[in-house]
């Protein structure tokens, strides 16, 4: 059985291929919003991301035995500090803090290679794999077809013929299993997706919606927009757009071109400059003609937080109805989100499809 | 401090390039460019001492910035709306910007947010995290990685200011920031005897030209004055307390707009000897960080200084220092400040006083409140804490 390497990553930026090159299979770990916080709460203040909390009790709880090791990815303040937390709660003996940089120029792109060769290092020296350059570029051709097929599958969600909730269920699976049983779902999928007629809309109430926000790992949450009227045609979420929007790059070089992949992926709010996001949330707007954009943002989310009024300025400039809405990581707590989203809903009534 | 807000008021005036940094920031790259910096984060303090940060605060959250982001930030965004003047902490938009996640990211977004919101150019350091288990071989590429955008930042300023980057000029800033520096370090060294010759209301409040004037000359002699001041006191016996009973570390932001309240503590003969949060601005604290050493390699030293913060300290290197602390301080008990504002130090607080308690024996109690903020503080609830916490200290001291 192949072991797995645990990661925290608020964004996407930790390289999966460097894992899989040694014979490790990534999983991202996320969130449970039905367990209970006691032990996290004992061990970061009140009033701290509730998502990096969860994660960490998560840990706390003790994750799958065939969890070796654990990454913890450069994002924000929360993330970073509950690194030492983990280091000294969570008892593992591989550790990494991979500090993905917060800008993405030359200087940059220049450390980010220091940093994921230190890591294939350190994991070389740890699992005693050798991490060579034909398996890592194995390993980039397996996620780059993922990539493709999930690029394929996600337009299906524009044709009325996928979820958005079940587009996001199967992205999260893509995170956290073997990727050659991945890919075989996904080739699977699409050959189901294909023989499937286009529908018109039949459904007139519904409203088309662009999800963003902070990271949203929570597929419920998606479920009870649906449930509420909206059908999430798009996202620019890193369980969605920002894990397929490109593919690594082949030049010859693997270490670096995985850096460059993740440097030049659609920009994130905790990254330098983020004003980029509102852009490309704009163009994925406008082509798949949304009426309306929804932002969740986990409670206390700090880089989410400080972008709001920018947000909101920016799609009132465009015309476009807009929503921010901070939630707690808690499966009963969604439906207080109902009355505002009702409103939203009846805003968009107004807004052609 | 005065002179430094006279000195930006000048630069306004004759036009000269003027910056904005966040604390942590290298100002001495400013110094070197006779760049005027302004420190958002000081001109907040100043306006929570003069009781109006609550006001800017709440006038940042009509423009939709939450409740629970970081009351330095919210007080600079409602000051520079409400056109605050100099001395209530208001400051006017700089001709470029400098921050760095050093100690933390809200600084990022904060600058993000401002140099959007008045169009002015930003320049972003972008500062590893060390952790508990960082090797000295990673510490090392995180400093090259720091260096070269140093070099960058260099001919960034360089081309807004017209100005060519000047080694000899670096190397005075330096230096003029390291014994700067090397009096404070002094005066916490003098701080180790019993009775403690100045208290938190001289640190607290004699610390801005660490923030705002290393690389100038003028503020040695005042620091120079200041321990000299206190050595003399340490040589009478004289105490800042005059029946100095219990010994106290404050970690965190003090309450900028209640700072007498720290005055409660001298009903129990408590007086607060060390503070890591003013200690970290005696910033040349890496043991490698000679004068030699900063004098032959400036814009190095500018560089590991931003790797070696105290404030930001990972946990294993936090705990291990205040374990020091208490042993050369002679410390009876922690005060830890869970600051509503500050996560990146609150963060690990918990680990922290868990760790004191059990490793060291030491009483450790975390308040929570803010430092710019007034809504945050229940002053009652505080007192009834410490009273509590002084009573565990007395009986410790009894047995
Ligand atoms: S939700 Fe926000 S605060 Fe929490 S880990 Fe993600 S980016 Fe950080
Ligand atoms: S109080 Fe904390 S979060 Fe706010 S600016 Fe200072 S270090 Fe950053």
């Amino acid at each position: 059985m192949a072991y797995k390497i645990g990661y925290v990553d608020p964004s996407f930026n930790t390289p999966e291929e460097l894992m899989m090159a040694a014979n490790l299979i990534p999983y991202r770990i996320f969130g449970d919003p039905t367990i209970d916080l006691m032990d996290a709460d004992k061990f970061v203040p009140p009033n701290h991301c509730f998502w990096a909390r969860n994660c960490l009790q998560r840990g706390l709880n003790g994750l799958d035995k065939d969890i070796k090791g654990i990454i913890i990815t450069h994002a924000c303040d929360c993330s970073n500090r509950e690194y030492d937390i983990w280091y000294s709660h969570v008892p593992y003996d591989f550790y990494y803090f991979l500090n993905a940089p917060l800008k993405r120029d030359k200087i940059s792109l220049k450390f980010f290679i220091n940093d994921l060769k230190e890591l294939k290092f350190q994991l070389e020296e740890h699992f005693g794999a050798e991490i060579t350059d034909k398996k890592l570029y194995e390993a980039i051709n397996l996620t780059n077809e993922i990539r493709k097929l999930l690029k394929k599958i996600s337009e299906y969600r524009n044709k009325g013929l996928l979820l958005g909730s079940e587009f996001h269920a199967i992205i999260k699976n893509a995170y956290k299993s073997d990727k050659k049983d991945v890919l075989h779902n996904l080739k699977e999928k699409l050959k189901k997706l294909e023989i499937k007629e286009p529908l018109p809309y039949v459904d007139g109430s519904k409203k088309r919606i662009l999800l963003t926000g902070s990271i949203l790992d929570d597929t419920e949450i998606l479920i009870y927009l649906e449930s509420l009227g909206f059908e999430i045609v798009t996202d620019d979420l890193c369980i969605g757009t920002r894990y397929f929007h490109n593919l690594i790059e082949i030049t010859g070089d693997p270490i670096k071109d995985i850096a460059n992949f993740h440097l030049s992926k659609p920009p994130y709010s905790t990254e330098h400059p983020s004003s980029g996001r509102f852009d490309f949330i704009k163009t994925l707007a406008e082509k798949y003609q949304v009426q309306g954009v929804i932002c969740l943002v986990q409670k206390f989310c700090e880089p989410l937080l400080y972008e709001y009024p920018f947000f909101r300025d920016s799609f009132k400039k465009i015309g476009m109805p807009f929503i921010f809405l901070e939630k707690e990581y808690k499966r009963d707590s969604y439906k207080q989100l109902s009355t505002k989203l009702e409103a939203f809903k009846e805003i968009l009534r107004g807004v052609k499809k | 401090m005065g002179r430094h807000y006279l000195a930006i008021e000048q630069a306004y005036r004759d036009g000269t390039p003027t910056a904005w940094a966040t604390s942590g920031t290298s100002v001495e790259m400013l110094y070197t460019f006779d760049v005027q910096p302004i420190l958002p984060e000081n001109a907040a303090t100043i306006s929570a001492a003069q009781k109006v940060s609550k006001k800017y605060i709440e006038s940042a959250e009509d423009l939709g910035f939450s409740y629970d982001l970081c009351s330095y930030f919210k007080t600079n965004v409602g000051a520079m709306q409400n056109n605050a003047p100099i001395d209530l902490g208001g400051i006017k938009p700089p001709t470029f910007m400098v921050a760095a996640d050093v100690i933390c990211d809200t600084h990022v977004k904060w600058f993000q947010v401002q140099s959007q919101r008045y169009k002015v150019p930003l320049y972003i350091i972008d500062v590893p995290h060390v952790t508990s288990n960082t090797t000295n071989k990673q510490k090392e590429y995180y400093q090259s990685y720091v260096e070269e955008q140093m070099l960058e930042l260099m001919d960034w300023i360089s081309e807004i200011t017209k100005k060519e980057y000047n080694e000899e000029k670096s190397r005075e800033v330096i230096t003029n920031s390291y014994e700067l520096s090397e009096y404070w370090i002094k005066i916490f060294e003098l701080r180790k005897t019993i009775p403690c010759p100045v208290s938190t209301k001289d640190t607290f409040g004699g610390l801005f030209p660490l923030f705002t004037m290393p690389g100038l000359k003028e503020p040695i002699r005042v620091f120079k004055k200041m321990y000299q001041e206190t050595k003399e006191r340490v040589d009478n016996g004289i105490g800042a307390l005059e029946n100095e009973q219990f010994r106290l570390l404050f970690e965190g932001i003090p309450f900028w707009y209640n700072l007498k309240f720290f005055g409660v503590l001298e009903q129990w003969g408590a007086i607060i000897v060390f503070e890591p949060y003013t200690y970290s601005f005696g910033k040349f604290l890496d043991p490698t960080m000679t004068k030699d050493y900063i004098i032959n390699n400036p814009i190095k030293a500018m560089s590991k200084i931003m790797l070696s913060f105290w404030y930001i300290y990972d946990l294993e290197t936090r705990v291990k220092e205040f374990k020091r602390v208490i042993k050369e301080w002679k410390i009876d008990g922690v005060i830890l400040h869970n600051n509503l504002s500050c996560r990146p130090n609150s963060c690990g607080m918990y680990d922290l006083k868990q760790r004191l308690m059990e490793e060291e024996g030491i009483p450790s109690l975390v308040i929570e409140a803010d430092m710019n903020d007034p809504r945050k503080m229940n002053e009652e609830q505080l007192k009834n804490k410490l009273e509590s916490f002084m009573e565990i200290l007395q009986k410790n001291k009894k047995q």
